[in-house]
């Protein structure tokens, strides 16, 4: 697989690790009341399309960023590639 | 022996005599054959024994289609099985032999499976060997091996190199035939960069077989023209004898070139090049295979495809028979018997199955029209052929044309189904061909060489026009005109003989019959239960054949039937290549500490953490066992001094404004509060709250820390807290760096610690006890301003130090501090010594943080902060992982201390069965200890810090052993840690 | 004078070697220092390497030459770069040299000593880095002044494209030695 990275462009899939799906950046808020509930389902229940999926994926022979790769698991088309900090300050980080 | 079969003409060099030998007989041949062609000059018609019926076979393709001619190429350690000799470039020197006989090739033992063929149709192994049972390991499966394979390995290391590699291009054109050719012409003239690659060692495809003119030149003529000019260009280029064996995701596709295969002595150079090809699209020009028609004994040597006698006729100018008949169900299979008579050599008859008039006018042939070939006679040539019009012929060689069949495999390897068009009687490319591929000629259907041409040529402009590159002005070139009509015809049912369908799994018409008749009715069970389209050939003569067989069991259409999926690799690829470099000491890379030759030179033994080579032990004159040298360091060490390189451990740099609070939040424990020239000691959980690794780290300045990692996750943890800086808190002002490799660093221990560095750090720096206590660090320089950072730790349980120089100075470093405490009678230390101090001091490592381990396991649940969050904190503290008995790390000691401890042995209370029922946890790491005298360990059990003092089994069900132990403290050293702090 | 006796050390004693029109040559004296921009740091840093280094920041996969051609600065991650200098072994503290005019600008980490560096030059310097690199390193995707990181043998790799046909590459200094096999393999691999 190749993914386009948006700073380098096309890149082979062996330099990235896979983490896996993107909802993983939405970390819970360790201090509200459903906290362990919130961490159990943040870590544990996932979605898994057959289709499009919204993927981490760690440039780990490249650059060091950390990517939000859109990819459809069927055909493994890769219709989006963002900056995985872009999207959590977009999100407004829970810094 | 003559090349009697030789004419005159083709593409042979006649300049270039060669000399082979097949079986040990010496033949001759030229530059240009293949070793088919040069067999078939010498008048060679048996050339190999079938896989299960060990039938004579002779060549029946002039490609890599062939399913029969397979050799065994080379001698000794070279020597390569299952060699297809339609392929095989003939040099100088080249030995083969034919594979699959006891006995000579003309009188082969094995054939008596000819005679048992009743009892070896389809599904003979499912049915046969299902019992008994016991008979399978000690009769069956040695028989079945020895009887099965076709050629033999050499048993020896292939000595041949390998390599690898990567291309990239605007456009890759799959295939140098007449449509791959016009293509490359028109993308290469319009400046795209392009790779044209075929299989064959010319470029030129069938225009090298045929006798059709493009642009009124010779069609060889044209080619030799056109891949001429291609050399000429930068822009392309030009791989022959290269395979594109697969497609994957993405335009990326892999290819085989066979760089030194036609050479009698690669001279070292890499044997073959496995090439991951980015393209940004592909043109699939490769072309078409012609099929056979299944008749009775449709197998016998001489009965070969017309196009295949075509190829030898025209370009190796060698006759495969002087009484040459051809059986034909297309306008196709006609030009042989043309091409034949041109070159004066008999034809005596053209039988074609269907009832029109002729098509071609061959003179002094009998044409029969609407006719059948029943069976054929002659045992290791044929001499006769019986028609179904009850004539009986004479033939030395029977051309056979079922029609062609696109090469569509590179379109269906992303699962593409390709679609049967009737009209043609051949599948076509469907339309879910992979990321920007296309399709030309004969590959797509376009059988003539006019459509061919028009179709390369326009298929790159069309790829050009996509890719925003302006196309040359030129025009497709003009070829002569052709027929290509054809009537589907799949077999002779007037035949009683077997009738060959696959010929390289020796699948017959009956065969598939009875796959049908017993339920296995889909195409994907009537390959698995026929074999039908395995090995090497995978089936591209017998597919489209054998499904038609079927469709007609089943009644339904070939459409409806459908196709087996294709796979890559497109053609058999060499184990030695996909391995590469990888084989032996350069399966990996490997990593080297700067004290590397220092250890080298003690003799040590070095032991493989991850890609790193660690000194293990390090052994002195007189010591032949391990345990000694590991002993003496411990003692030394403990006793007086030691040295131990650590500087596998990874480093990470971390400074930013919020790097306190950054460590607060992926760090169980607190960080904010260490004092800058402190280290503290850092336990990580993962989020599942199981710890993940732990370290020290420094704070060398306010926003300033240097994280350790153990060896084995440096790159894991590094990776996740990237993960936590970039995808959680990416408003964090903190900044990552490795710095492992930027430091050698050494662990120094043992109570003439401090006295041995004192001679080695410059007197500048206070490093007393009280300037500089346990736990403390800080930037100091040695040896008059050697840069160093020196860190106040401990894992031994001494009084020890860890102290870095920049890399470049690790040599001298570990020398240094050899002579530094030479009057302390230092020794180096290594990774055993290492393990055993760690275990008398009873600090976790790899095997208790073992990724199923909580803090409170490993006697660090204080540890986890409660005033903070921080990765897994809050799932640390689940029901699940909080037990009223959990496991706890204690020590553990035999209670006779003259037996050994085993790691991985399994507690049960004393007098219970060692049953998992009774399991209460394990032990994870044991050492001798040469302080205590006996064999201890660090264990898991439940609820152990309230059972010390009491006795339990400890049962290794692998070893049967079962010890008896006390469980107690897991600090067998110093309890106290008193040692640490003078 | 100290007892001791100190000595630099190449990771490959200074390798050199000319072959097949390839040659390859360890680089000894190379200071490297990474340089990372603290966050809302961008103006502030880019005018301080102005002031200091006559230099701009380039962006991710570019490469900036200052000083006179002395300095490179590597784009090689966002906001992080690495700038590589001639340093001796004997010229003090590299660290200093960037930190020093930098100040509370940027972070900085010297690397001079975690990578080994070779230079490999030649009309067929590609014809060997094909057989490793993934990277398509034709001049008109990949020109002078072009980095990337990437991976060739198992091994992490920052390649620079210094001339026409002269690279700098830089690996984990640890791993060296395989390092370097795998580029002097592609040498003798060469077929063209």
């Amino acid at each position: 697989m190749i993914i386009n990275h948006p700073l380098l462009g096309p890149r082979d899939a062996a330099e990235f690790v896979y983490l896996g799906d993107a909802s993983l950046m939405n970390r819970p808020d360790a201090g509200s009341d459903d906290a362990a509930h919130a961490f159990y389902e943040y870590l544990y229940l996932r979605d898994n399309p057959a289709g499009e999926h919204k993927e981490l994926w760690y440039h780990e022979q490249g650059d060091r960023s950390w990517l939000v790769v859109t990819r459809n698991t069927l055909t493994h088309e890769i219709s989006n590639v963002e900056l995985a900090s872009g999207v959590a300050r977009k999100a407004g980080g829970s810094s | 022996m003559s090349q009697s079969n030789r004419i005159d003409g083709g593409l042979v060099n006649r300049n270039q005599p060669y000399s082979f030998k097949f079986n040990n007989e010496t033949m001759h041949g030229y530059g240009g054959d293949t070793l088919a062609s040069a067999l078939i000059a010498n008048g060679i018609k048996l050339v190999g024994r079938s896989f299960k019926y060990h039938r004579p076979r002779g060549i029946m393709s002039a490609g890599s289609e062939e399913a029969n001619a397979m050799v065994q190429l080379r001698t000794g350690a070279y020597t390569e099985p299952n060699t297809r000799a339609t392929v095989a470039e003939l040099f100088d020197g080249l030995e083969a032999k034919s594979q699959n006989h006891r006995g000579p090739l003309g009188f082969d033992v094995m054939a008596a499976n000819d005679f048992l063929s009743p009892f070896l149709s389809a599904g003979f192994y499912y049915k046969t060997f299902m019992w008994p049972k016991a008979l399978w390991e000690k009769f069956y499966e040695p028989v079945i091996r020895a009887s099965a394979g076709l050629g033999t390995l050499s048993g020896q290391a292939d000595p041949d190199q390998y390599d690898k590699g990567f291309l990239h291009c605007d456009l890759l054109i799959i295939g140098a035939g007449p449509s791959g050719l016009a293509a490359a012409l028109a993308a290469g003239r319009a400046g795209a960069r392009v790779i044209l690659a075929d299989e064959d060692f010319v470029m030129g495809g069938r225009l090298n077989s045929e006798t059709h003119t493009v642009d009124k030149m010779e069609g060889s003529t044209w080619a030799e023209t056109a891949t001429a000019e291609l050399y000429q260009l930068e822009n392309v280029r030009m791989m022959t004898r290269t395979t594109i064996y697969g497609s994957y995701d993405h335009g990326i596709f892999g290819a085989l070139e066979r760089c030194t295969d036609h050479l009698y002595d690669g001279s070292g150079k890499p044997r073959q090049i496995l090439w991951r090809i980015y393209s940004k699209q592909s043109l699939l020009c490769a072309g078409s295979t012609e099929r056979s028609i299944a008749f009775g004994n449709n197998d016998r040597p001489g009965i070969m495809m017309a196009g295949a006698v075509r190829s030898y006729v025209n370009r190796y100018g060698v006759t495969p028979g002087k009484r040459v008949s051809v059986f034909t169900n297309n306008d196709d299979g006609w030009r042989t018997a043309i091409d034949l008579k041109a070159k004066g050599i008999d034809v005596t008859s053209v039988i074609d199955t269907r009832s029109i008039a002729a098509p071609y006018n061959v003179a002094n042939a009998a044409t029969i029209m609407g006719c059948r070939v029943v069976d054929t006679v002659g045992r290791k040539g044929i001499h006769t052929i019986m028609l179904s019009s009850g004539q009986t012929m004479k033939t030395d060689c029977l051309a056979v044309s079922g029609g062609w069949s696109p090469n569509v495999h590179l379109t269906c390897h992303q699962r593409g189904r390709p679609t049967w068009n009737e009209k043609q009687a051949c599948f076509l490319p469907g339309g879910d061909l992979p990321v920007g591929m296309s399709v030309a000629g004969a590959a797509n259907g376009e059988m003539t060489l006019q459509a061919a041409l028009t179709a390369g040529h326009e298929g790159a402009n069309n790829i050009l026009s996509s890719l925003g590159i302006n196309t040359a002005s030129a025009k497709a070139s003009k070829a002569s005109a052709e027929s290509a009509k054809i009537t589907a015809f799949w077999h002779v049912t007037e035949s009683r003989s077997r009738a060959w369908v696959d010929l390289q799994n020796d699948v017959t018409t009956k065969d598939i019959g009875q796959s049908f008749r017993e339920g296995f009715k889909s195409v994907e069970h009537l390959k698995r239960y026929t074999t039908l389209g395995m090995a090497t050939d995978q089936g591209k003569t017998a597919n489209v054949l054998g499904l038609a067989i079927m469709a007609e069991c089943s009644g339904k259409t070939i459409e409806q039937t459908g196709t087996t999926i294709f796979r890559p690799p497109y053609t058999p690829i060499p184990m030695g290549a996909l391995a590469g470099r990888a084989r032996g000491k350069d399966f990996r890379p490997f990593r080297l500490t700067p004290s590397h030759k220092f250890a080298e030179e003690q003799n040590a033994a070095f032991v493989e953490t991850g890609m790193w080579l660690r000194g293990q032990w390090y052994p002195i004159a007189g010591e032949t066992h391990w345990r000694e040298s590991c002993d003496r360091e411990v003692k030394a060490t403990r006793e007086s001094v030691g040295v131990c390189d650590v500087t596998t451990l990874g480093k990470i740099d971390i400074q930013g404004r919020d790097a306190a609070a950054f460590l607060d939040r992926v760090y169980a424990n607190t960080f904010g509060t260490l004092a800058v020239g402190k280290v503290r000691y850092g336990l990580m959980l993962r989020e599942d709250g199981i710890v993940m690794d732990d370290g020290t780290t420094a704070r060398m300045g306010e926003h300033h820390f240097v994280m350790t990692t153990t060896t084995a996750n440096a790159v894991s943890v590094f990776r996740h807290i990237e993960f936590c800086r970039q995808c959680l808190w990416p408003d964090m002002d903190v900044h990552l760096i490795s710095a492992t490799e930027q430091w050698a660093q050494y662990a120094v221990a043992g109570p003439n610690s401090r006295k041995t560095l004192q001679n080695l750090v410059d007197k500048a720096f206070d490093i007393s006890n009280e300037a500089f206590p346990f736990m403390a660090c800080g930037k100091v320089t040695v040896a008059g301003g050697i840069p160093a950072r020196l860190f106040r730790i401990s894992f031994s349980g001494e009084l020890a130090y860890e102290i870095a120089v920049p890399t470049r100075y690790g040599d001298s470093m570990i020398r240094a501090l050899m002579k530094a405490g030479k009057a302390y009678s230092i020794v180096p230390y290594g990774t055993e010594a290492l393990g055993v101090m760690r275990i008398e001091k009873g600090h976790a490592a790899g095997n208790e943080l073992c990724g199923t381990t909580t803090a409170a396991n490993l006697g660090l649940g204080m540890m986890v902060s409660k005033k903070k969050d921080c990765i897994g904190n809050v799932l640390s503290q689940r029901e699940g992982l909080n037990p009223d008995k959990p496991l706890q790390l204690v020590g553990f000691k035999p209670v006779d201390t003259t037996t050994s401890l085993s790691a991985g042995a399994h507690f049960v209370t004393k007098g219970d069965e060692a049953t998992m029922a009774n399991d209460e946890g394990w032990m994870t790491s044991v050492a001798y200890s040469p302080i205590l005298n006996c064999s201890i360990g660090l264990g898991l059990i439940q609820d152990g810090k309230n059972r010390m003092g009491e006795i339990v089994t400890a049962a290794n069900p692998l070893k049967r052993s079962s010890v008896d132990v006390e469980i107690v403290s897991a600090h067998f050293v110093d309890p106290d840690g008193d040692r640490l702090r003078v | 004078m100290s007892d001791f006796n100190f000595v630099s050390q190449p990771v490959l004693g200074g390798f050199s070697q000319e072959s097949q029109g390839v040659s390859i040559t360890e680089q000894i004296s190379l200071g490297i220092v990474s340089v990372a921009c603290p966050n809302n740091g961008d103006e502030a840093l880019a005018a301080s390497a102005k002031k200091a280094f006559c230099c701009s920041l380039p962006d991710v996969s570019g490469v900036e030459v200052s000083d006179g051609g002395t300095m490179r600065w590597l784009g090689l991650q966002p906001q992080q770069w690495f700038v590589l200098f001639e340093h001796g072994a004997d010229q003090g503290d590299p660290l200093a040299i960037i930190k020093d005019q930098l100040g509370d600008t940027a972070y900085c980490t010297d690397q001079s000593d975690s990578w080994v560096s070779l230079e490999i030059s030649g009309p067929l310097a590609i014809s060997a880095l094909e057989r490793i690199c993934p990277i398509d390193l034709h001049p008109a995707v990949f020109p002078v002044a072009a980095v990337a990181r990437t991976t060739m043998e198992h091994l992490g790799v920052i390649i620079t494209r210094t001339g026409d046909d002269q690279f700098l590459m830089m690996s984990a200094a640890s791993s060296a030695d395989s390092f370097l096999h795998a580029i002097t393999t592609s040498v003798k691999n060469i077929t063209a």
